[in-house]
C-alpha cells in the first residue's frame, strides 16, 4: 500500500509541476485494490481501470525481492517462485506510463490502458479502453474460458460506480449469473464519476442491491477497511472457485482526489465533504490497526514508507532517463502476423508505390 | 463428394475446425438445440456440448466483449449475430475493443463474427442491411464475403485459423440457393485474395457476395450480344487484393462496381477511389 501511495505522490507532484500531462490518482483506493487482489492466486485474472495501481502492483510484484530488507524467511509464496524479478518489471511499468520504449506497449500509449498476459508468470492483466464499462464483458469472457478449461481460475474486474450505468454492466453480469461464471466485479464507489455525484448516477440504495437481479451474490463494504475488503473478497473468491458463481462487491470509498489531477473536478466537491473524505485515508487506518495487533510499530511503519519511497524515486528517475520509442514503431501493423497481415502488407505497398 | 448448400458449407467448416482445435467454440443466440435462426449450427450442440456451443442471452455487446476475453485466454470464438443488423448493438466492442487489441498490446484476438446480411428476402429494414462499410472503415478488422459454398467453407476455416478478428458476411439469399459438389478433405481458401469469376475483355465488374451471381448472370446476357464481361469476386474486402483488381482494370480500362449496400460513403466508393 505504501508503494502504491509513494508512486501516486510522485506522479501527483509531477502533474502539479506540469512534467506529465495527466495523472489519475489511486489515493484512497489502496485498501480496496490491494485487499481484493491479495486474495487471488497465480493464473487468476484482473481487469483494471484508472485507480487500480494497487491491484497491478499486487499481481505483478514479488515484494520479497523488491524490498528484501523488509521481509523475512517464509514471506515468499508459491506464486513468487514463478514471478519475474520485481524491479525490472516495476521499471517496465514506469516506462509504460512515461510512454518509453521499454514500456509494455513500446510507447503506443502512455497509460494504464495496456494489458499484460503472461500465464508463465501467473500474471493475467487486462487493461482498459476509455469507454468505461466495456471491459466487464471481457472479464466475463476470461471467466467463461476458465469454465470451459476447468481451470478454477477466478477473474477480478474493477469498475467505478459511473460504469454501472452502462449497458455492458448489465449484459455482462447477466451472463455471469446465467452461466455461473467465476467472476468478482468490484465497484470502487468513490461517490463521484468525473464530476457526477451518486444521486445523479443511480437511484438504488446500494449498488450491490442490483446483484439479486442477476442471480449473483452482492455485498457492500467499507472500501477503506482492509480487513473488511479482504474478508468479503475471500468469500467471493471461495464462491467463484467452488462453482457457485459471481459476486458484485461494492467498496465504498472516499473521493480523495479529482478525476484527473488538475482537471477542476475536485473543486466541485463541497469543502466539508472533502475534509471528511481526506480523514478516511485507508493507509493510516490500516497501519494503526496493525500496530494495535502488535504486528508493526511506528519505527517499522516509517521504515516501510522510507523504503517504498526510495524504490519509487529511483524507478521514476530511471524511466524518465529511459529511451523514447523509435518513430518507426508508429507503423506497427494493425494485424497480427498471418495471411491477413500479409495481404494487408501487399495492399499497403500498392497504396504507397502502386 | 456431396452436394452442399452455402449454409451447410458454413456448418461443415465449423464442425471441421471444432474437431481440429479444441479451443474453437461458438457463441450466439438460439444456436444450441435450435441450431440457429438459419440452422447454421444444427447438430453441433449435440456433438460438442454446451461449453463449446454456447447459447447466450439476447445480447450483442456482451457476447462480443466476452469473446474478446475468451480469446485473450487462448480461445478461438466464432460468434453468430442472428442478423447482421443486430451487430450495431455490439459496435463499440468491435471497433474500440476487438479491432484495436493487437495494435495496442500485440495480443492476438482470433474472433470470427458471422453476419447474415443483405436483402432480397422481404425482411424489412432491420433484417436486410449490408453493414460492411462500418467495419471496412475500422483498422484492425478483416472483412470477408464469400459468394459460393466452396468459399464459404474455405474462408470460414481460414478465418478461424487467422489470429485476427474477422467480420464474415454471409448473404442469406445464398444460404439454400447456392449448391455445389464439394470434395472431402481439407478445403482452405486464402484470405486477402480475389478471384476472377469470369474472364472477359470489354468491361470489368468488381463485386462480392450475392451480387457476384447477379454479375455472372448479367455477363452471360451480355455475352449473347458479344460483350465479354470480366467478373472479379473480391472475396476479401479488407485487406483488398489490389493486385488482382488493378490487373483487370489496367487490362480493360472500363469498370462497373456492383454491391447492394448504401452508395454514399459505401464500400463501392472506396473501390472507385482506389482504381481512379
Amino acid at each position: 500500500m505504501r508503494l502504491s501511495r509513494a508512486w501516486d505522490n510522485r506522479f501527483e507532484a509531477m502533474a502539479r509541476a506540469g512534467r506529465i500531462g495527466r495523472w489519475y490518482s489511486a489515493v484512497g483506493n489502496e485498501a480496496t485494490t490491494i485487499g481484493t487482489t491479495l486474495c487471488l492466486d497465480a493464473g487468476d485474472a484482473i481487469s483494471t481501470v484508472h485507480r487500480d495501481l494497487g491491484a497491478v502492483l499486487t499481481q505483478y510484484l514479488d515484494v520479497n525481492r523488491l524490498a528484501p530488507s523488509l521481509f523475512g524467511e517464509g514471506d515468499r509464496t508459491a506464486w513468487d517462485a514463478i514471478r519475474p524479478d520485481a524491479q525490472p518489471l516495476l521499471d517496465r511499468l514506469a516506462c509504460q506510463v512515461f510512454g518509453r520504449r521499454d514500456g509494455f506497449t513500446v510507447g503506443h500509449d502512455r497509460s494504464f490502458h495496456y494489458g499484460l498476459v503472461k500465464p508463465e508468470w501467473g500474471i493475467r492483466h487486462v487493461g482498459m479502453i476509455s469507454h468505461l464499462g466495456s471491459m466487464i464483458p471481457v472479464a466475463a469472457g476470461l471467466a467463461l474460458a476458465a469454465v470451459q478449461d476447468g481451470t478454477k481460475a477466478v477473474v477480478l474486474g474493477f469498475i467505478g460506480e459511473g460504469a454501472t450505468s452502462q449497458g455492458d454492466f448489465h449484459e455482462a453480469l447477466n451472463l455471469v449469473g446465467v452461466m455461473k461464471l467465476p467472476m468478482v466485479l468490484v465497484v470502487e464507489n468513490n461517490q463521484y464519476a468525473f464530476s457526477t455525484p451518486l444521486d445523479e448516477q443511480y437511484a438504488c440504495a446500494k449498488l450491490s442491491d442490483k446483484a439479486p437481479g442477476y442471480g449473483i451474490a452482492g455485498e457492500t463494504v467499507d472500501g477503506t477497511d482492509f480487513e473488511a475488503v479482504w474478508s468479503a473478497m475471500s468469500r467471493a473468491v471461495a464462491r467463484a472457485r467452488s462453482g457457485q458463481g459471481g459476486t458484485l462487491l461494492e467498496c465504498m470509498l472516499p473521493r480523495m482526489r479529482g478525476h484527473a489531477e488538475g482537471d477542476g473536478s475536485y473543486d466541485l466537491i463541497p469543502q466539508a465533504e472533502r475534509e471528511r473524505f481526506l480523514a478516511m485515508d485507508p493507509l493510516p487506518r490500516f497501519e494503526q490497526r496493525l500496530a494495535a495487533l502488535g504486528l508493526t510499530d511506528d519505527a517499522r511503519t516509517a521504515e516501510v514508507t522510507r523504503v517504498a519511497t526510495e524504490i519509487i524515486e529511483s524507478t521514476v528517475e530511471r524511466a524518465i532517463a529511459a529511451p523514447e520509442p523509435d518513430a518507426s514503431e508508429a507503423w506497427r501493423s494493425v494485424f497480427a502476423p498471418g495471411e491477413i497481415a500479409d495481404a494487408f502488407a501487399r495492399q499497403q505497398s500498392e497504396v504507397n508505390h502502386g | 463428394m456431396a452436394e452442399t448448400t452455402y449454409i451447410d458449407a458454413i456448418r461443415r467448416a465449423l464442425l471441421e475446425e471444432m474437431e481440429r482445435d479444441a479451443n474453437v467454440f461458438l457463441m450466439g443466440q438460439d444456436i444450441a438445440r435450435f441450431g440457429g435462426a438459419f440452422r447454421a449450427t444444427k447438430g453441433l450442440y449435440e456433438r460438442f456440448g454446451r461449453l463449446r456451443v454456447v447459447n447466450t442471452p439476447l445480447f450483442e455487446s456482451g457476447t462480443i466483449g466476452a469473446a474478446l476475453g475468451a480469446a485473450l485466454a487462448g480461445k478461438r470464438p466464432v460468434l453468430e449475430m442472428q442478423f447482421a443488423d443486430f451487430v450495431s448493438c455490439g459496435f463499440n466492442q468491435i471497433v474500440n475493443n476487438l479491432a484495436k487489441t493487437w495494435y495496442r498490446w500485440e495480443a492476438p484476438v482470433p474472433v470470427v463474427i458471422r453476419l447474415p446480411y443483405g436483402g432480397g428476402v422481404g425482411a424489412g429494414p432491420f433484417h436486410s442491411q449490408s453493414p460492411e462499410a462500418w467495419f471496412a472503415h475500422t483498422p484492425g478488422l478483416a472483412v470477408v464475403a464469400p459468394s459460393t459454398p466452396r468459399e464459404a467453407l474455405g474462408m470460414m476455416k481460414a478465418a478461424i485459423r487467422d489470429p485476427n478478428p474477422v467480420i464474415y458476411l454471409e448473404h442469406r439469399v445464398l444460404y439454400r440457393r447456392e449448391k455445389e459438389d464439394l470434395p472431402d478433405g481439407e478445403l482452405l481458401t486464402p484470405l486477402g485474395r480475389a478471384r476472377v469469376a469470369r474472364e472477359g475483355r470489354d468491361v470489368t465488374i468488381l463485386t462480392y457476395g450475392w451480387t457476384v451471381h447477379e454479375a455472372l448472370d448479367a455477363a452471360a446476357e451480355a455475352a449473347k450480344e458479344g460483350v465479354a464481361v470480366e467478373v472479379i469476386d473480391l472475396r476479401t474486402l479488407v485487406p483488398l487484393d489490389e493486385e488482382t483488381v488493378f490487373a483487370s482494370v489496367k487490362k480493360i480500362g472500363k469498370v462497373v462496381v456492383v454491391h447492394e449496400a448504401t452508395a454514399t460513403a459505401g464500400y463501392g466508393a472506396e473501390l472507385v477511389a482506389r482504381i481512379a
